[in-house]
């Protein structure tokens, strides 16, 4: 099968956008790789503090002309934006594969996810209304009204490149704010492209910014008394140290961590189906998602236990490895090279820990002729206990434990044991285990025969326990409440 | 472990195959349309057709395909179980290329129905548009007939 072109040519050097100007930044400039050939592909700059003000400054300034603009006008630049998104569609669906490593099946589906929430926010007339009561008293009106608050820090992941900020984004700038997005430095290419074509959507300057960077850019995002709030997505400490600081500063926040993800298999559960699922859920994105399966709990007896395992790890042994842009692959590179050595770790202290290598993803095949420097197989362990590090700690990569329950009211208690509550999931056809697990697991997603619990874009990306740090969430109205603060005005003409 | 053989088995290859099979029978329609004038209108109006499958198989694809579905894990196709005969003999008369035509929807309707049902419960829209396609093609098979 051919390999699609790929749509970052030559090695350019990235730049931020500010003030609806491209402009170089004066940091340290840093690689972007293509993990599944390691080679560079462009440079992406460490912005600095005076870069990050800038951005807050341009965005203030922008702001009071955009809060004016109307609902409905700002919801047609997010129609332009939608549209543009369409047109481009495949090409900033390479770009994530190119740049991520994730095949091009997931890197579309991430553009369609991405654009979805662009849609719901072009809904913004609606989503923002306020509501009113009319004779609160005899003669006196009470309405209230959602005011933007100004300027927002979005700061995204390396693993959804293009999606992630778009969770945020497009409610803040509906709503009437301006945003600076700060891409991951890992793949920042999308979101400059992103950021490109909301410069031909006609977005005025100062309302939609880039800038690039690392810890600098976040600690200054943080500390800068011009942002009102931050949206986040990574890791859980981070996660943590994020929303402490968002607390000290007086900043809203929305900071979304880790998971370590159940799935619960019911011995009643459709096994074709559910097989293919977990294929997505374990082993999608190289297991490089919040959202991913990372816990196999099997309930049922010996005989089902054993049919099943051999199923999965048949299914997972026939996985495709290779570069994403090859379109018969099924599982792409990690991230990058420390990234796939952090999972070789647990791989390892899972051997120490007793656990059994069903399938043991260091030795693999690569489709096409490609470095294996980031390539790893997929694992399965079983023999897993909750106390080993691999059944507690989010790997964030394609390795599966494999835990037994006798039941589901066990498998439910080993669920809600977990310090993370993202996105757990039951597979099976009985209605009143489903309902059971939906009522009692602690989980701010969960999935009944979905392997992967990925909300749409018009409801929330809800997060439990260490996998969520805030009280709103992105995506949807909620989203459209974190963006404006509410004002209630009450009336009496005399 | 290794990777299988070039079965088709993510959603991106084969959306890519059924525009192959679209685009060579398309091809071989218009090739008809030149030699066998007395059917050139119905030829060149499946050939139309096709590339009207083509932009519907796609936009279902293109608007449903997301993480949450299986878009990687959704089919086994094997290409050469689907290979098309769009070579027409040499001197081969009407009635033999009316009869190769006949084969070759067969075999693109076996492909669609295959895939759909390969992929029923995990590609969403996708499957609904193969069987649109089927629908679709039989009624062609029927209008075959009476030429």
């Amino acid at each position: 099968m051919a390999v699609l072109e790929e749509p970052i040519k030559g090695v350019p050097l990235v730049k931020n956008y500010i003030n609806g100007e491209w402009v170089e930044s004066k940091g340290e400039i840093k690689d972007v790789v293509n993990p599944a050939k390691n080679e560079t592909i462009g440079k992406v700059p460490i912005s600095t503090r005076e870069e990050i003000d800038a951005a807050v400054k341009a965005a203030h300034e922008a702001f009071p002309d955009w809060r004016r603009t109307t609902p409905v006008a700002r919801a047609r630049y997010l129609f332009r934006l939608k549209e543009l998104l369409e047109e481009n569609f495949e090409e900033v669906s390479r770009v994530q594969t190119q740049e991520h490593g994730k095949t091009i099946d997931e890197s579309r589906g991430e553009t369609r996810r991405g654009t979805e929430n662009v849609e719901v926010a072009c809904g913004i007339p609606t989503l923002q209304m306020g509501y009113n009561l009319e004779d609160i008293a005899t003669g006196i009106d009470e309405y209230l009204i959602r005011n933007p608050l100004g300027v927002f820090g979005i700061i995204g992941p390396y693993n959804f490149p293009f999606m992630i900020p778009l969770w945020s984004a497009p409610y803040a700038v509906a709503t009437g704010n301006c945003v600076i997005v700060k891409p991951s430095s890992e793949d920042p290419f999308s979101q400059i492209k992103i950021a490109e074509l909301a410069e031909e959507a006609g977005f005025p300057p100062g309302v939609w910014n880039v800038v690039n960077g690392g810890r600098v850019v976040v600690t200054g995002m943080l500390e800068h008394p011009g942002i009102q709030g931050i949206a986040f997505v990574g890791s859980t400490p981070t996660a943590k140290y994020i929303y402490q600081k968002c607390g000290e500063t007086g900043k809203r926040v929305i900071a979304q961590g880790g998971a370590k993800n159940f799935i619960v298999i019911m011995p009643d559960c459709n096994v074709n189906a559910t097989i293919a699922g977990l294929m997505t859920s374990f082993f999608g994105n190289t297991g490089q998602r919040c959202l991913a399966g990372a816990n196999l709990l099997i309930v049922g007896d010996d005989n089902f236990y054993k049919s099943f395992l051999d199923k999965v790890a048949d299914a997972a042994a026939k996985i495709v490895i290779g570069y994403g842009l090859d379109e018969s692959v099924q599982m792409g590179p990690l991230r990058d090279e420390e990234k796939k050595k952090r999972v070789l770790s647990y791989i390892e202290g899972g051997l120490q820990a007793g656990a059994r290598l069903v399938l043991d993803g260091r030795k693999f095949e690569i489709r096409g002729d490609y470095p294996d420097t980031c390539f790893l197989g997929p694992s399965i362990f079983e023999n897993v206990t909750l106390d080993m590090k691999i059944g507690r700690e989010e790997i964030f990569g394609p390795v599966m434990s494999v835990l037994r329950a006798k039941d589901l009211g066990e498998a439910i208690d080993m669920v809600n044991d977990c310090d993370f509550g993202n996105g757990h999931a039951i597979f099976t056809s009985d209605g009143k285990s489903a309902r059971r697990f939906q009522y009692e697991v602690v989980s701010g997603n969960v999935g009944i025969n979905i392997g992967i619990v990925a909300p749409m874009a018009f409801f929330p990306f809800s997060g439990m326990k260490d996998s969520f740090f805030g009280i709103l969430h992105t995506q949807g109205k909620e989203a459209v409440r974190f963006f404006t603060e509410s004002k209630v005005v009450i009336q009496r003409w005399l | 472990m290794g990777g299988s053989d070039m079965r088709l088995q993510t959603a991106s290859s084969v959306i890519s195959f059924s525009k192959e099979l679209e685009g060579e029978s398309a091809k071989f329609y218009e090739a008809l349309a030149e030699k066998f004038t007395q059917a050139k209108d119905s030829f060149l109006a499946f050939a139309k057709e096709n590339k009207k499958y083509v932009t519907q198989v796609e936009r279902a694809y293109y608007g449903v395909i997301t993480d949450a579905i299986e878009g990687c894990y959704a089919f086994d196709v094997e290409p050469a179980d689907y290979a098309l005969e769009t070579k027409l003999a040499e001197g081969a008369a009407y009635a033999d290329a009316l009869s190769q035509v006949v084969k070759m929807e067969e075999v693109i309707v076996r492909f669609y129905t295959d895939a759909a049902k390969q992929s029923e419960v995990l590609m969403a829209d996708v499957p609904r548009a193969f069987m649109f396609i089927v629908k679709k093609r039989n009624e062609r098979l029927a209008k075959l007939a009476s030429l």
